[in-house]
């Protein structure tokens, strides 16, 4: 009897246990449903309600971030002009065609009076976003204004006066600019109501198919349709650009479908979009991974280390094990696509052995047999300055690092974000890599100019060389393309002769979309991304 | 009769589970220790015709993007990451123990800087303040280790303190003092004994704890230096290929997961035959 009741008792116990578990369990699913229903419910309206007036389009970006100079879309802020450009806010004078050729864009015509004189027609009936019509008045402020903001363009454009007629510029220059039309391509260049000034966020208002709403550097940047748009209807509605720098990051992004289409996908995520979900668009662009030499170090500012480094890397290995192909073997600055690119030059060939041999005849011998070599007590390690913002960077310092420790280098990597502080250091490093569009504006003499010559400002290794101060003071008042061509083979080849710089492999730069993206197409000046022909099916 | 039957029959299990996980944690001991004899490859030697292959007979944990043999790799890393645990370990628990034994003695003003130091390093999260120091030293192993034992020791101070005040109150205590023992007679012959035991299951214990924190100090880019082969930086170094080509995450992956998984064993074994 007893028995019994003790169990009865168990069993009601357990019956009101399970009962209260039943009950959390059901309170707590019906809690979640509820709350899945509510957001379906919610995001259905909104899409219902929105689907049929509202296109939105997401684009994910690796490089639209402050560590590259885009903090915003202001032109005449950095490198601004790059966000500014590529994201259809702003247009520039001229364009270039996919053979890099320049042609007009928001100028209908120019004409070169004189070597100092250059009259420029503008198109009729351009907007810009902020509603003031575009006419000479509205460029010449533009101008004006990034002249006396931007150093690089001020340094390119050599500007003594504008003068504006209706739809008539007037350009005069200071000394002869065989490039200004070039230079007036750049996306520094973009063309913006300087009335309208520049919001807070750096939102500028352009004559591009879009309008910047809001920025947030770092983050994301809003657009919405330039209903005024004078070259047809962008088919797009809303477009948010979201800057997502780590490769992995955009990759799952893409995967998930929280952006639409990607610029900067790590090569080796490509098999992931190798099917009928996406698409690629690609071509190859005069972006160059190189080295710069320092001459004020003790190692590289020797002639036979440098030679020994030019020689001991293997280019082809690196684009074909490393890069999957997804980039060009490089000779010089300029790639095949270019006139006075690719073979027009001849650099050192990779040969492990000659360039052991380089270095023995310089007296860097391996006395102690660890494989590591000396000269007067100095070890051969050489500083190798590099960032990660640019995935193929930290790839190709880990290659030469294992490439030159077979010849007797022992190679110390220092790969920071940091490198635009640290290379101003003559002290801190031996070779400087990174990558840079080395013809932006179509024309040879940017390189020389940003690079090689005792003006340039990233001339941070000092390295000098009478007859290319010459050249490039022949090519600054040279007009004859073909004369600039020439000069720039020279001038390649002089550099090169020094080993003042090994240029590596040059970029093919892709973006891949979701199947139903249409009118994404790579451009070989990396410029145009989102233009008035992008739609999503 | 019955039970003490039991009792021993525990005790064979406990002594039996003691010895096959103090073999396998001498194994790995060994196969870091002859690392460079049990390489199939050279883990340095980049070989651009054989990136990224799966898994095959020639190379049984693939090879990664440079074209290295991984498993050559995962030897190598085995060398740095179960050595460097060790140091550190070896460091934290020697270093707090005497930190700890002499506060405990001593007590007074040594104890209040002492311990008030160990406040502060306890203060702070683990991880974020080893982050602090090594990105102050600058990148390394070497660094690496030395961010994780400043704020590891504590952790023994506290307990080897604890443990002597209780000693330092027992009746054979006071008779050495009557007999006439110097302090450090007391300390060698008397303390250390007795609190050995429990130090030694917590260092052990902790070399799993250690070799994570070590690895995730290597993967943040903080720890080993391109182009060690060390087991965190190598996962790091392959992360982007998790979805691609897996084995390149995995096999360093796997190396952590036993090697902590058989150290964490190890010390349950280990305290349960010396604290039954």
């Amino acid at each position: 009897m007893m028995k019994k009741e003790k169990n009865t008792g168990r069993k009601k116990r357990t019956a009101v246990l399970q009962r209260l578990v039943l009950g959390m369990t059901a309170g707590l699913l019906a809690g979640i449903f509820s709350g899945c229903t509510v957001r379906e419910g919610d995001s259905s309206t909104y899409q219902t309600g929105e689907e049929s007036s509202t296109k939105t389009f997401v684009f994910g970006d690796t490089t639209f971030n402050a560590e590259n100079g885009e903090a915003d879309i202001n032109p005449r802020h950095d490198n601004g002009g790059w966000a500014c450009i590529r994201y259809g806010v702003g247009e520039t004078l001229f364009r270039f065609t996919d053979q890099m050729e320049i042609e007009p864009w928001l100028a209908r015509s120019y004409e070169n009076t004189d070597e100092l004189t250059w009259k420029i027609t503008l198109r009729d009936g351009i907007t810009f976003t902020s509603g003031r019509n575009m006419d000479g008045e509205a460029v010449k402020e533009c101008l004006e204004a990034l002249v006396s903001e931007h150093d690089r363009a001020a340094g390119d454009l050599h500007i003594a006066e504008i003068t504006a007629e209706g739809m008539t510029l007037t350009i005069r220059t200071e000394i002869p600019v065989p490039t200004l039309i070039n230079a007036l391509a750049d996306p520094y260049a973009c063309i913006c109501d300087v009335r309208a000034g520049v919001t807070e966020d750096g939102i500028v208002q352009g004559t591009g198919p879009y309008r910047a709403v809001s920025l947030t550097p770092d983050t994301s940047l809003e657009l919405v349709k330039n209903e005024d748009y004078w070259n047809g209807e962008p088919k797009l509605d809303e477009i948010t650009v979201r800057t997502i720098t780590d490769g992995d990051t955009l990759t799952m992004a893409l995967q998930s479908g929280e952006i639409d289409a990607a610029y900067g996908i790590p090569y080796l995520s490509y098999p992931l979009f190798e099917n009928d979900g996406y698409t690629f668009t690609g071509c190859a662009t005069s972006r160059v991974f190189f080295g710069a030499m320092n001459f004020e170090s003790g190692i590289t500012g020797d002639p036979a280390v440098r030679k020994a480094i030019a020689m001991g890397i293997d280019k082809e290995g690196f684009v074909e094990g490393l890069l999957d192909g997804n980039g060009y073997a490089a000779t010089g600055v300029y790639p095949d696509s270019f006139a006075f690119g690719g073979d027009a030059v001849t650099a050192e060939g990779y040969d492990p052995d000659g360039a052991a041999q380089v270095l023995e005849d310089a007296g860097w011998t391996d006395e102690d047999g660890d494989g590591l070599r000396e000269k007067d007590g100095t070890p051969l390690v050489l500083r190798w300055l590099t960032y990660p913002s640019r995935q193929e960077l930290p790839l190709l310092a880990e290659a030469a690092q294992a490439m030159l420790g077979e010849i007797g280098f022992r190679v110390e990597i220092i790969n920071t974000a940091d490198h635009n502080r640290l290379r101003s250091d003559s002290s801190a490093w031996d070779i400087y890599v990174s990558a840079m569009v080395t013809a932006p504006t179509g024309d040879p003499e940017y390189f020389f100019t940003y690079h090689c010559l005792d003006s340039s400002d990233s001339n941070d290794g000092h390295y000098h060389s009478d007859r290319l101060e010459e050249l490039a003071e022949e090519m600054a008042r040279t007009f004859d393309v073909q004369r600039r061509e020439e000069l720039a083979v020279e001038m390649q080849q002089t550099i090169l002769d020094d080993n003042a710089y090994v240029f590596c492999s040059h970029l093919r730069m892709s973006m891949i979309a979701k199947a139903g993206v249409t009118g994404l197409t790579a451009h070989p000046c990396d410029y145009y991304e989102i233009t008035v022909d992008l739609d999503y099916e | 009769m019955r039970k003490l039957r039991r009792t021993r029959k525990q005790r064979r299990m406990r002594m039996q589970r003691l010895a096959v996980f103090s073999v396998l944690a001498g194994l790995l001991l060994l196969t870091a220790l002859f690392a460079e004899q049990l390489c199939p490859y050279d883990p340095y030697m980049q070989d651009y015709g054989s990136v990224l292959s799966a898994p095959s007979p020639a190379h049984p944990f693939g090879t990664d993007r440079f074209g290295r043999d991984m498993l050559s790799r995962v030897i190598a890393g085995a060398r740095t990451s179960i050595f460097s645990t060790l140091v550190l370990v070896g460091i934290i628990s020697v270093s707090g123990t005497a930190a700890g034994v002499l506060c405990a003695y001593f007590g007074k003003w040594t104890d209040a800087v002492v311990m008030r130091i160990a406040d502060v390093c306890l203060a702070f999260p683990g991880l974020v303040f080893a982050l602090a120091v090594s990105a102050v030293l600058g990148g390394g192993t070497g660094t690496a280790v030395i961010a994780l034992a400043a704020v590891s020791w504590p952790k023994y101070a506290r307990l080897a303190r604890s443990r002597t005040l209780e000693i330092m109150s027992s009746d054979y205590l006071a008779a050495a003092r009557l007999a006439g023992d110097a302090p450090g007679q007391m300390i060698v012959r008397h303390i250390l004994p007795n609190i050995a035991g429990q130090i030694l299951v917590t260092a052990v214990l902790d070399m799993g704890t250690m070799m994570m924190e070590l690895s995730a100090l290597s993967f943040l880019g903080l720890g080993a230096r391109i182009p060690t082969a060390e087991w965190g930086s190598m996962m790091s170094g392959g992360r982007s290929m998790l979805q691609t080509y897996p084995w390149v995450v995995l096999a360093p992956g796997s190396a952590i997961f036993v090697t902590v998984a058989v150290f964490n064993l190890f010390g349950d074994a280990l305290r349960d035959c010396l604290e039954p």
